[in-house]
């Protein structure tokens, strides 16, 4: 009897019991990066997790059972995040996960994943080719890059009116499917970037890009990659004399941003396409607000973590907990989040981007632009 | 002409940075023939140092930027002269006669051990602090510029005077004389009654010190930093200190400049992507050509 | 040393001053927690850390004052011999070791879950980077710290002759060995002048560079994206649930697919490989140019007086590990399956050294306890995930601290004429 019948008698049986037994946990794991340099957005994924689970709980669990977090740390490593997989996979009995954060880390995992039946939904790496090849299990949450570089080109091109684009990366998987992104949507638009580098991760001086920045007279930055390099960035932009419009991708998405750029005078006037604000919508707003209650900052993708197991929790309440059927189930239904409807294509992608184009203003916040 | 300076510029600040870190390599080398791994991440402890710093100050109201750089400063320095003691003591002490490699891993696991630390303390996140000097000088240089922030001037004057101070400890002080006795032959400089235990902790405490000095200046400047800085610095420093001649004081400096410049130019005016296979490059073209480094004594093999 | 006094006047100032210390170094840090550009106070646990540092300098201290803590401080700094020589007509009492490990490592993939099985399998990789790397370090006493560079290319080797000119597992195997053995041959030419912490250095930056290349060199190498690897053939049978090109594995066999049969298969083959370097290594040891590369770590002047070839030497040595971990890349790519230029990075170099210095240098057996300790002991440490990295930092410094020589020692057959000889 293979690990998954025999999940599924366990599961039947349990059912069966359900009104008098005490209930066997329903396990989902959540991966990320809860160490290494990029620890901080583990833990945005985790408390979006955390709470999501918590709600859906209190609100009696998925068809009865309550949902047991598996905290699975990959450090943004691909060699960790194949074995933090088979971890949960083999040892821990997960029906699905939520995770993982970097594009590198998502890619290999998924593998286990679809070789074990079980449930992925990706609340924020961004690489195409982690539905590019068709496993039946994987879904996200978040975005693409080629998505989110449509709406930045086309903003660039169709408002901004910038003619010389310099495009940077900082030469990781998401960083660089971004710029490449912006690269050819913008050439598609007829614009030829003026400049395409990359920087080095972890490396705060780039000054010496910042001055080839402006030979090339560029009027506009488009940077792929973290708020971590943006905000040296942008600082050293200006403290060159720049005066080059700054935009870059959802990996700037946080307050952070204006604590590393070094004061909201710096980050004053910079653009980034994100997700559709999600205290838009009545449920989100009810969400963001127990989150400040009770202390957290619900950003960057907090929310998106809670969405993903929203629509973990829901299409295994549909299916009686069985990690295939429910990927089948999400292929054709759409399900209800703290972020909308969201409806899935045939890859696993949502079939409505809901990138939208924020600015940041001078007291260091930003706003949704209409 | 006006970005080739610029660019000057930019490679004179960062190379005098890496000078100041390099000098804890060299001279923790020159002294017991270590790598020191985890000075990167005592510079590391130093920007945060800095922050903290800098976050007590404005909170018990002080407003001058004078007198929160020199507060700073000393904080930062004496609390990192403090970590160098405190990680000599305890990592590398017990380890003093074996062999060099035992200390090397040592001195890894000290690294880790830092890094991670510190993200458990302040936690994962990018920090940073408020730009306190700020403005800029500008020359017009044909029809382009050349800008630069005080800063900038600040760090370089400051750079240069740290290793002022430390070449007049080394050359004119009796500890910096205990320091090149020791240097030389330990066991000699013992016998004739040096603590040398003594010596090598203060030598730790001074490399420390540097990297806090640097700490300092890179903090005000760059603004942000988080726990995994220490890293790529210290291997730049590390690479500054052997380009220079591992050991000698003056080759730190001069290595650090060498290699700031080189990165600024190599990504300047040809890549960005590949100014570290530049600079590792040249770094094994020097050895190849000078096998001791620019400045250091060539090894004496004895026959 | 008959009468022992302790006093506790010493200990407790030793307590004191080492309190004070942790006070200044762990007070600023963990007392005064950053947030944004202000800042929240924690001292609870600051004082926490201080009472313990207390407490433990102070037994330390009065410890170290009684008979017994001398004793152990005496054997302690007095530790320092190197090669155990054993009597020429030793015989091993652990003979029946090798054939059980063998027969254990062989049921491992059919009773071992699929997790388990991979992290032996990845402890076996670093077995294989731990032998390679000690050859070069423990033998021939050369410090490099840019070995996952050979790594890299082994696993680059087998992932882009796979897309590029679709070579499999089997071809590339021995192709990736000579690739990185080629590589390390070129990287050792220029650096044979160089004295010990220089070449640290070189290797160093010879590592980064390979890194730096993958990553930038987007058309070849797919860059940080990322590339894909092949999974091993079984005489041309592929370990997939379906194929594009004949027959798969669990087809052929009319068993259900499994995921773990790829991983059972790698690990056998692996297994295989270990000690088939295991072997090689145990017999170059005790031939002339083993011989030579340990007396060339010892004093490289007698050595060339005595008219060694130390280039040659050096360079051989350079090239056996160097292929060797060519080997290990081919194992790692092909059972991840995907690589990116992350997992090539200086910290890995820095992990297969703690590997061969934590095994005892030069030390057979002790790599292989030390790399399966490294690879499991992080993975038994996610129990405790955040304190994980922390952990296993303080435990490298302990070890160190503890056994600087690493856990085994090396033993050494000593010589006599055999009798019988003519003499």
């Amino acid at each position: 009897m293979s690990n998954a019948t025999l999940r599924k008698t366990l599961l039947s049986i349990a059912v069966a019991g359900a009104a008098t037994l005490a209930q066997a946990d329903v396990n989902i794991g959540v991966a990320g990066p809860f160490t290494g340099a990029n620890a901080a957005f583990g833990k945005q994924l985790w408390e979006g997790a955390k709470k999501a689970a918590a709600d859906i709980n209190a609100a009696g669990g998925i068809d009865g059972e309550k949902i047991n977090l598996i905290k699975a740390d990959d450090a943004c490593e691909p060699k960790q995040a194949l074995s933090v997989a088979n971890r949960l996979v083999d040892s821990d009995d997960v029906v699905a996960v939520v995770g993982h954060f970097c594009s590198s880390s998502s890619i290999p995992a998924s593998n286990v994943y679809a070789d074990a039946g079980v449930l992925m939904v990706n609340p924020a790496s961004t690489s195409p080719i982690l539905t590019d090849r068709g496993l039946p299990n994987v879904f996200r949450v978040c975005g693409r890059d080629d998505q989110q570089g449509d709406v930045a080109a086309s903003y660039i091109v169709d408002t901004l009116k910038a003619k010389r684009v310099a495009i940077i990366n900082d030469k990781t998987t998401y960083g660089k499917g971004l710029a490449d992104a912006m690269k050819k949507t913008l050439n598609g638009y007829g614009v030829k970037e003026v400049m395409y580098e990359g920087l080095t991760r972890g490396e705060k001086d780039f000054n010496a890009l910042v001055t080839k920045i402006r030979s090339v007279n560029a009027d506009l930055v488009y940077f792929g990659g973290l708020h971590s390099e943006a905000g040296p960035l942008v600082r050293q932009l200006r403290d060159q004399g720049s005066k080059a419009i700054f935009m870059s991708g959802d990996g700037i998405v946080s307050d952070e941003f204006v604590t590393v750029a070094g004061g909201a005078k710096y980050v004053n006037g910079v653009y980034m396409t994100f997700g559709a604000n999600p205290t838009s919508y009545p449920a989100g707003k009810a969400v963001v607000k127990e989150f400040r209650d009770s202390g957290y900052e619900p950003e960057g993708y907090t929310l998106y973590a809670y969405t993903a197991m929203q629509v973990v929790a829901e299409s295994l309440a549909k299916t009686n907990l069985d990690p295939v059927e429910a990927a089948t189930w999400l292929h054709s239904h759409s399900v209800n989040t703290v972020m909308g409807k969201k409806t899935f294509d045939k890859k696993g992608d949502l079939t409505v981007s809901d990138y939208v184009m924020y600015k940041w203003d001078d007291k260091g916040k930003y706003h949704q632009l209409d | 002409m006006d970005i080739v300076l610029q660019q000057l510029v930019n490679g004179l600040t960062l190379g005098s940075v890496y000078g100041l870190i390099a000098i804890g390599y060299t001279m923790v080398y020159g002294i017991i023939g270590m790598i020191n791994f985890a000075h990167g991440d005592v510079y590391m402890v130093s920007a945060y140092l800095t922050a903290i710093a800098i976050a007590l100050l404005t909170f018990f109201g002080v407003q001058s930027f004078p007198f929160i750089l020199i507060g700073t400063l000393i904080f930062t320095i004496i609390v990192t002269g403090a970590y160098g003691w405190v990680i000599e003591r305890v990592a590398y002490r017990p380890l003093r006669n074996s062999s060099r490699l035992s200390v090397l891993i040592s001195a890894i696991g000290m690294s880790l051990i830092l890094q991670n630390y510190v993200q458990l303390s302040q936690g994962p996140n990018q920090q940073g602090v408020p730009t306190l000097l700020s403005g800029a000088i500008r020359f017009h240089v044909g029809d382009g510029f050349v800008q630069i922030t005080y800063m900038k001037i600040l760090i370089l004057l400051i750079a240069f005077a740290g290793m002022g101070v430390l070449t007049y400890i080394i050359q004119k002080t009796k500890l910096g004389r205990m320091c090149r006795a020791t240097q030389q032959d330990r066991k000699m400089a013992s016998i004739l009654g040096i603590d040398t235990d003594k010596v090598i902790s203060s030598v730790f405490v001074i490399g420390s010190s540097m990297a806090a000095l640097a700490g300092v200046l890179v903090t005000l400047d760059y603004g942000s930093f988080d726990f995994y800085i220490g890293f790529i610095m210290g291997i730049k420093a590390f690479t500054a200190a052997v380009l220079g001649g591992i050991g000698s004081l003056p080759g730190a400096m001069l290595g650090g400049i060498i290699l700031g410049l080189s990165e600024s130019l190599f990504a300047g005016l040809i890549s960005s992507d590949y100014k570290d296979v530049f600079s590792f490059s040249l770094l094994v073209l020097i050895l190849i050509i000078r096998p001791s480094g620019l400045l250091g004594k060539p090894a004496v093999e004895k026959v | 040393m008959t009468q022992t006094d302790i006093s506790y006047k010493k200990s407790g100032t030793d307590a004191i001053i080492a309190a004070l210390m942790a006070l200044v170094v762990f007070g600023p840090i963990m007392g005064i927690v950053l947030n944004g550009y202000q800042f929240k106070l924690s001292f609870d646990r600051v004082f926490v850390i201080v009472a313990i540092v207390f407490v433990g300098r102070f037994l330390m201290s009065t410890f170290f004052q009684t008979h017994r803590g001398k004793m152990m401080a005496f054997r302690y700094t007095n530790n320092n011999d190197g090669v155990t020589v054993l009597p020429p007509n030793h015989k091993s009492q652990m003979v029946w070791i090798i054939p059980l490990v063998m027969v254990i490592g062989l049921l491992v993939p059919f009773i071992a879950s699929k997790y388990v099985l991979t992290i032996v399998i990845l402890g076996l990789i670093y077995v294989l980077l731990g032998l390679g790397l000690n050859i070069v370090v423990g033998l021939a006493g050369l410090l490099d710290l840019g070995f996952v560079g050979f790594y890299a290319i082994g696993a680059y080797g087998l992932a882009l002759g796979y897309n590029h000119l679709g070579l499999g597992f089997w071809s590339m195997l021995p192709i990736a060995a000579i690739l990185a053995a080629c590589a390390g041959a070129i990287l050792g030419f220029p650096v044979l002048r160089m004295h010990g912490d220089y070449l640290a250095i070189v290797t160093l930056g010879f590592g980064e560079i390979i890194r730096l290349v993958l990553t930038n060199w987007q058309s070849f190498t797919h860059g940080p994206n990322g590339i894909t690897a092949p999974a091993p053939t079984l005489f041309g049978l592929e370990f997939k649930r379906r194929s594009a090109h004949g027959e798969t594995f669990h087809e052929f066999f009319n068993v259900p697919y499994d995921s773990a049969h790829k991983y059972m298969f790698v690990y056998l083959v692996l297994f295989v490989v270990v000690w088939a370097v295991l072997f090689i290594k145990h017999r170059l040891v005790k031939m002339p140019i083993g011989r030579a590369w340990e007396a060339l770590r010892e004093d490289e002047i007698a050595c060339r007086s005595l008219g060694l070839n130390h280039v040659l030497v050096k360079l051989s040595a350079f090239m056996m590990g160097a292929a060797i971990a060519g080997i290990a890349g081919v194992f790692f790519a092909t059972y991840q399956g995907f690589i990116n230029p992350t997992s090539f990075t200086f910290f890995e170099s820095a992990l297969i050294l703690a590997i061969v210095v934590l095994g005892g240098m030069g030390s057979t057996v002790g790599v292989v306890i030390a790399a399966f300790c490294l690879t499991v002991l992080p993975e038994l440490l996610r129990e405790v995930a955040q304190y994980r990295i922390l952990l296993f930092g303080i435990l490298m410094v302990v070890m160190m601290i503890w056994k600087p020589r690493g856990l085994v020692r090396v033993t050494r057959r000593g010589f006599a004429r055999k009798e019988g000889v003519v003499k």
